[in-house]
Formats: C-alpha cells, structure tokens, sequence
C-alpha cells in the first residue's frame, strides 16, 4: 500500500478542488490552454487515488472516517464534515472519475472550435464539479451529502447554460435548476427532520420505522428531481443544450446517478421504510415504462439518450425499493460506463454531422469505424443483450423485482426492457446503417481526443459485469450469477426488441403504421399536454393567487422597507457633504461616544 | 508645577485645537490647529519625561517635532495646489471627496 | 513658589495664545499667535529641565515652521478677503472640546499614579546617545522621510507636471 485510504480520499478530493479555485481565481491561467491541462490532470490524479482506493477497499476493513466538528454552538459541533471511506464511497469514486477523466479527455477534442476563454470556463466548471461530486461521494454524514448535492446542481445549471447566448440553453439551464432545487427542498426538509428525530445528520443513527419512512420520503422528493424520476423528469431532456460531454457526464453517468447513491447511503434509513421502498418499487417501473415510450419516438440522438436516462433510472431506484441494494448500485455503475459511452458516441457522430437530428444521420458505420464499434458495444449493454455489462446488472434487478412473485412492476420492468432494446436499435439503423444524406455524406472519422476516451469506456461496459463479485465484495453482500427463468426471459425480449427494430426500421425512417399514432400522440407530448392542462387548471390560478399576495403583501412590505431606505438614504445623504472638517467632526463626536461608553460601564 | 498641571495645561491645549480645527474652513486655518494639538502631545512627552526622569520622552518628541514639520510642509504644498486649482483655499470648496 | 507663578503665566499665555490662534479672522494673525504659543511652550521646556528640546523647538517651529506658513499665506492670498479665516458651528465644537476636557481633566485628577517625584533630568548626552543607539533605526526611518517631504513638496507643486490632477485653468 503506497499510501493511507485518508490521504488518498484527500488527493481525489483537493486536486480538482484546488484546481478549480485556482483557475477561478487565476484569470491568465483560465483563459489559456493551461486550464485544459490543468483540469485533466486534476482529474486524472483522482482517478488513480480511486484506483488505489478501490484496490485498498478490496480486503475487507472496517470504513474508515475523518471528521471535523463543525458548526460549534457553545462547545457543541452542530454538525461533522469530513470523509468516510467503504467500499460504497469507493467504488462511486471510482466510476465518477473515471468517467469525468474520460469525458474530460474527450472535451478536449469536442470544444476545440470554442475560444480558450470559453474553454477554460468550461473545464473550471468541470474541475468544480469533479470536486462537488467528490464531496458528495465521501460524505460521512446526510449534511455533507447535501452540500455536495446542491453545488452539483450548481455546477449542473452552469453546464447546461454552457451556450448562455443561446435563449433556449440558458431556458434549460434555469427548468433544470428550478425542478431539481424544488425536489431539493424535500432533501432539506428531510434533513431537519432526520436532526430532530436523531439528534444528527448521521444516516445510520437508530431511527423507528414510522420515522424514517417519513424522513426517507422526503429524501426521495429530492431523488425524484435529481435522478429525473417521474413526474419530475421533465428537465432532462432539455438539459441535453448542454454541450454533449456535460450530458454524458451530469446527466447519465453521475450527477443523475447522484440520487440513486443517495438511496444506497442512507440505506440504512431506507431499508426500515418499507412504505417508501414500496413507493419507489412503483414509481421507478412506471418511470422506467413511461421513459423508454417516449424514447421510441425521439428523432434527436440526445434526446432518445436521455428518456433512455430516465428509464434506466427508473430501473434502479425499482430495484433500491425492491430491497436490492446490490443491484441498484451494480446498475448504476454499469449505466454509468455504457451511457457514458453512447452520450460521448453521440458527440462524435454529431462532430461529425454537425446536426442532433436523426433523419440527417446514417451510412455512418463506413466512415466512422471506431465510433461505430464502441457505440454498438455501449448499446447492446443497454439493449441488455447476454454477456454484456448491462444484462448483468438488468438481470440482477428483475430478479430482485421477481423474487416477491410476479407483480405488475415486474411486467412493466420486462416491457420497458424489450421497448429499450427496440429503440436502440432504431437508433443504431438510422444513425449508423441506413443510407447516408446529404449531411452525413461529408462526416469523417473523429480525432484522437475523442476516440480514446470511446474506447477507454467501451472495456467497462463491455467487462464490468463479470466483476458483479468484486462489487459484492466492497459492498459486503455476496454475489453469485444465475440464469435464472427471468433472466433468459429478459434477454430474449431484448434479442426480440433488436430484431423487431431492424424489420420495421431496415428500410425506412418512419414508423409502422401500428405505432404511427402512438407516436403521434407522443411527438405532441402527453406529458407535455399534461402539464400544460395541469399548468392552466391548477397551476396558473394557483399562481395567481400567489403571484397576487407576493405582488401586494410581500412585495407591498418589500417595497415599503425599501422606500423607507431609499428616503432615509436621501436624507442620510446629505451628511456626505466632501468637506474634511465635518468628517473630522464625526470622528470626534464617534471617539468621545466610545470614551463616554467606556467611562459609564 | 506638578505632572498633573502639565498635563491638564496639555489637555486645554489639544482642546483648542481640537475646537480650532472644528470650526476652521480655512485650510491655512486647520493647519494651525493641528499644530496646537501636536503642541499639546509635546508637552505631554516632555512633562512624563521629566517626572519620570527618563530621556525617552524628549527623544520622542524630537520626532514628533520632526514629523510635525513634515506634516506642515505636505499641508502647506497642498493648501498651495488648492488655492492654485480653486483661487481659493478654503476647504468648503474641496468637497470632491463627495464624487 | 517663583516656580509655580512662572508656570502659571508661562501656561496662561500658552492658553491665551491658542484660544486666539483657534478664534483668529485673520490668517496672518493666526499664524503670528501661533508663534506666541511655540515660544511660550519652549519656556515651558526649560522650566521642565529639558533646554535643547527648547532649543529645538524653537529653530524648528518658531524659525522654520513659523516661516514657512506665513510664505503659505502670503503664498495664497490674493486679497484682504481671503486671508480671512471663515468660522462656522461654533457652538457644537466648542461643547464637544468642553466635554472632552472635561472627561481629560477627571481621568488627570483621579489617576492615582501622576504624582511622581521628581528625577534627575535627561542631558543632551543621554539623547544623543539614546537617539543613535536604541532609536537608531526611527532615527534613520525620519531622515528617509524628511528628505521624501521635500521631494514629495517640490513634485507636488511643480508648475510644469504633466500628470496635474486639477487642471490649472480652473
């Protein structure tokens, strides 16, 4: 062992962290090249700090905690900060940033047309992220959890409002932020309730079930906005005007995943709360279900990624409320690494076209090999097709979904597993098989930036799944694969799935005539008729009303407060007369104030 | 003549320069009110080193004199540049310190 | 007892002078009761057994000070009206000068320690030495200073600077 678990939780966390202040700070250093080295170095640096952590975590120890009081009221710390390292914040470290050395890397090449200004605020918000994502993967306790929370969702708005010139980025920026801050009050309301249950911020503090069903409900409000889990998840599709790197990164592979390592944290509240668990069991199938139909219809490639986000999402926080601790988190981590690859995929596909659009794409498989090759490796996991990294993971979920019997959530999970097979591979066909256009006629294979980190990703999506052992390890629980009855049913829907969408999309863009109408009503957007019906009905009057008491009492009480500064400034104003003398004035008439004062006490 | 004379005769003395320099606007009139109280703080360092019998006070206001003098040449240079800028040395009208 | 009415008149005119310095109208008149002030304040010197403070008081303030602001005057007045010294809010400073001395007054009376003895005075050996051995390094610290006040006054009131602050045709 070269180095102690602490030090090396310490490295991963302050190099990005220094870097990001540094470059905050050092304008010169920002907008030059020295940023991008800067920044990937950082992140490179904790990636193996990961490395080591993980190789350290693999002989059973006990975790490891440094804390620091904070907080103190009289003597007493309010709170703790600092680090804990197991195997959970471990292996989360690991897949974190791995991923952001990876899109990091890629960034590179992607924003190389951007100006180094613009670079280098790019990769200062990476940096900045890759320690807020840090912070939030050590916490040793809820409260530090939810700091590193909110300054994700920080660096998450900065991300997407990347292009702020553009009206619709900037637009997205801020529903991301105001969806994923409205869920986050649920965090915090969870938070002061946990505190005054326990009498800490401590996730693992004795808790009784009626209480922590309650505190683990809240805490699910916020997962909901953060992992885009229905009827919260209307802020991910958009965010995709983010530049595609921030998509794969924030918005597949960790930022959104940040919610589910809430669950598999505060576990030890969840496991009692067997109301929540059986809420989230739901709620994550019909997410799953609802995602992968929308997904089906999508004609951008971001957009088609990002329901199959929400849909995946949905898988693991099903398999969190069917009590499968291990197979959230193996999900995740295989998700993290496939979707990151297909996200970074896109991007060099849409380098190539310059267009999102699917019907611009196709005949790419000829021009771009290696694009092509990894990003059908990263679908097929998705597509949970036997022996790839996603069908592990899949399995292991539907079989903790299964184990209490068959149910409706089961089936749901089982649909949404075939329709995710079926639109990836309308994807793959129009994007990589069909006849080429016009646009996509003049794409040439990607540069070296942005091939490295494809195929750096493609091994993990490709092998991770035969390492299931090793995560049961680090999380304590043993794991064993069987093909089970479910199992091979699920693999045989996702082979269906794949083979469905190359009859139906082999020759043509449209869809069949069966699901011309489903697609209709779905371009329309239910969801967005929803909410817009909902909007009107309910929201706008509600809105009213309280755009109304805002308008008159508070702002009334606002204004009044600060008219009554504005005149008392006026007035005050006047003391500000520019002579000397009568500055000397009040310094005196101040100094025999204080002496007086002191004389009288 | 007792310490506590000395330094009651020194408080008066800043007093009125302190009064001198509340009422002054003349800039050549502030002048002159501070150089009564530094006056006052002189005799202050003087009387305590007489009393004390320690040559630390006078070595003291040595400098204090040398720094007033200093403080005199830089007061008169500016009051000289304002009355070139204004015609006018009256320190009412230098109120840019307001903009 | 010749001590005490000495220091009596010597500290009735230091008073005197300086209330007529504070109350001047005229600029002229200010700066000359000034010098009353300095001269009466280095007779106090000697009375306090401190004679080549005296002595510096006098070359220093009443020779170069005293000059130096009636060529300041001089320098600056145009006309009989401006030489005039403008007063204003005499009340309120004269209640807060009051109020401090008489807030200085009581902390005099009442210390307990102000009552010392008298001690051999200080020489002017003792502060040379003092000043080239302990203060040697303020000693050097002032030279520096008084050498950038006269670079300091001749830059500022140079008549052909460039970088001139306020322009010179206002």
């Amino acid at each position: 062992m070269l180095a102690s678990p602490v030090s090396l939780a310490l490295t991963a966390l302050l190099a990005p962290g220094a870097v990001a202040l540094l470059l905050a700070v050092a304008t010169p250093l920002r907008n030059r090249k020295s940023a991008i080295v800067l920044s990937v170095l950082a992140a490179l640096s904790s990636l193996v700090a990961a490395i080591l952590l993980v190789k350290g975590q693999l002989t059973p120890t006990p975790p490891q905690l440094l804390t620091v009081p904070w907080l103190l009221q009289g003597g007493v710390p309010f709170a703790e900060i600092g680090l804990r390292i197991d195997g959970i914040s471990a292996s989360m470290l690991l897949v974190v940033t791995f991923v952001a050395s990876c899109v990091q890397i890629f960034s590179v090449g992607y924003m190389h047309d951007e100006s180094p200004p613009a670079q280098g605020r790019y990769f200062t918000y990476h940096s900045l992220f890759l320690t807020a994502m840090n912070i939030l993967v050590l916490a040793p306790n809820l409260l530090q959890l939810f700091l590193g929370w909110e300054l994700v969702g920080v660096t998450s708005y900065l991300l997407i409002g990347y292009y702020y010139r553009k009206p619709s980025a900037a637009k997205a920026a801020v529903k991301a932020f105001w969806v994923t801050k409205f869920a986050d009050m649920g965090l915090l309301i969870g938070l002061l309730v946990l505190r005054s249950k326990t009498g800490s911020f401590d996730w693992d503090a004795t808790i009784t079930p009626q209480a922590a069903n309650l505190v683990t409900l809240l805490l699910f409000v916020a997962v909901m906005g953060k992992s885009a889990q229905f009827p919260l998840h209307i802020w991910l599709p958009d965010a995709m005007e983010g530049p595609t790197p921030v998509s794969a990164l924030l918005h597949a592979a960790t930022m959104v995943a940040a919610g589910v390592f809430l669950i598999v944290r505060g576990w030890p509240l969840f496991e009692l709360a067997h109301s929540t668990r059986a809420f989230m069991l739901g709620l994550g199938s019909v997410t799953a279900l609802l995602a992968a139909t929308m997904a089906l219809f999508q004609n951008d490639i971001k957009k088609v990624l990002a329901y199959s986000t929400c849909s995946q999402l949905g898988y693991m926080i099903a398999a969190l409320g069917a009590g499968s601790l291990l197979g959230g988190f193996f999900h995740l981590t295989t998700h993290a690494f496939f979707k990151a690859l297909l996200f970074l995929g896109a991007g060099s596909v849409i380098h190539a076209v310059h267009s999102n659009d699917l019907r611009d794409m196709g005949g790419l498989a000829r021009k771009m090999p290696v694009t092509t090759l990894t990003f059908v490796i990263g679908a097929l996991s998705l597509a949970g097709l036997p022996g790839l990294a996603g069908f592990f993971s899949k399995d292991l979920i539907l079989e903790a979904v299964g184990e209490h019997g068959f149910s409706l959530w089961l089936v749901l999970l089982l649909v949404s597993a075939f329709l995710t097979a079926f639109y990836m591979g309308r994807l793959l066909l129009r994007v990589f098989f069909a006849p080429a256009t016009e646009k996509s006629s003049h794409a040439h294979e990607s540069g070296g930036f942005l091939l490295l980190p494809l195929g750096l990703l493609a091994v993990p999506a490709l092998a991770t799944g035969y390492f299931g052992g090793m995560f049961g390890q680090l999380y304590g629980t043993a794991y064993h694969f069987h093909l089970g009855n479910i199992g091979i049913l699920a693999a045989g829907l996702g082979v269906l799935g794949l083979l469905l969408s190359y009859v139906l999309y082999r020759h043509r863009a449209e869809h069949p005539a069966l699901l011309a109408p489903l697609g209709r009503l779905i371009e329309h957007g239910p969801m967005d008729r929803l909410y817009e019906g909902g909007f009107h009905r309910v929201a706008l009057p509600f809105a009213a009303l309280v755009g109304w008491i805002d308008r008159y009492l508070v702002d009334g009480v606002m204004n009044l407060t600060g008219l009554a500064f504005i005149v008392s400034g006026q007035k005050i104003r006047r003391i500000q007369t520019g002579i000397a003398t009568d500055y000397v004035l009040a310094t005196v008439g101040g100094v025999l104030a204080l002496l007086l004062y002191g004389v009288m006490r | 003549m007792t310490l506590g004379l000395c330094l009651i005769l020194s408080a008066a003395l800043f007093c009125i320069g302190l009064y001198g320099l509340l009422t002054h606007r003349h800039a050549i009139g502030l002048l002159l009110s501070l150089e009564l109280m530094a006056n006052a703080t002189n005799i202050n360092l003087i009387a305590f080193s007489r009393f004390r019998g320690d040559s630390m006070g006078q070595v003291f206001a040595l400098f204090s004199i040398a720094l007033t003098v200093t403080e005199v040449v830089v007061g008169l240079a500016i009051v000289i540049l304002l009355h070139r800028a204004y015609r006018d040395a009256r320190v009412g009208r230098a109120s840019e310190f307001r903009h | 007892m010749i001590e005490q009415v000495g220091f009596g008149l010597v500290a009735g005119c230091i008073v005197l002078a300086a209330l007529l310095v504070a109350r001047a109208k005229n600029a002229i008149h200010g700066v000359l009761w000034l010098g009353v002030v300095l001269g009466a304040t280095a007779v106090l010197y000697v009375m306090l057994r401190a004679p080549f403070l005296a002595g510096i008081q006098l070359l220093l303030y009443v020779g170069g000070v005293m000059t130096l602001m009636i060529l300041g005057v001089m320098l600056t007045r145009h006309d009989q009206h401006e030489a005039a010294l403008e007063r204003k809010r005499p009340w309120l400073a004269g209640v807060l000068s009051l109020f401090l001395l008489g807030m200085l007054v009581t902390a005099i009376q009442t210390s307990p320690e102000l009552h010392a003895s008298e001690a051999a005075p200080a020489t002017v050996k003792d502060i040379g030495r003092s000043l080239l051995t302990e203060h040697v390094l303020a000693f050097e610290a002032l030279s520096l200073l008084l050498l950038a006040t006269m670079i300091g006054a001749i830059v500022l009131l140079r008549r052909d600077r460039p970088d001139r602050l306020v322009e010179e045709s206002r």
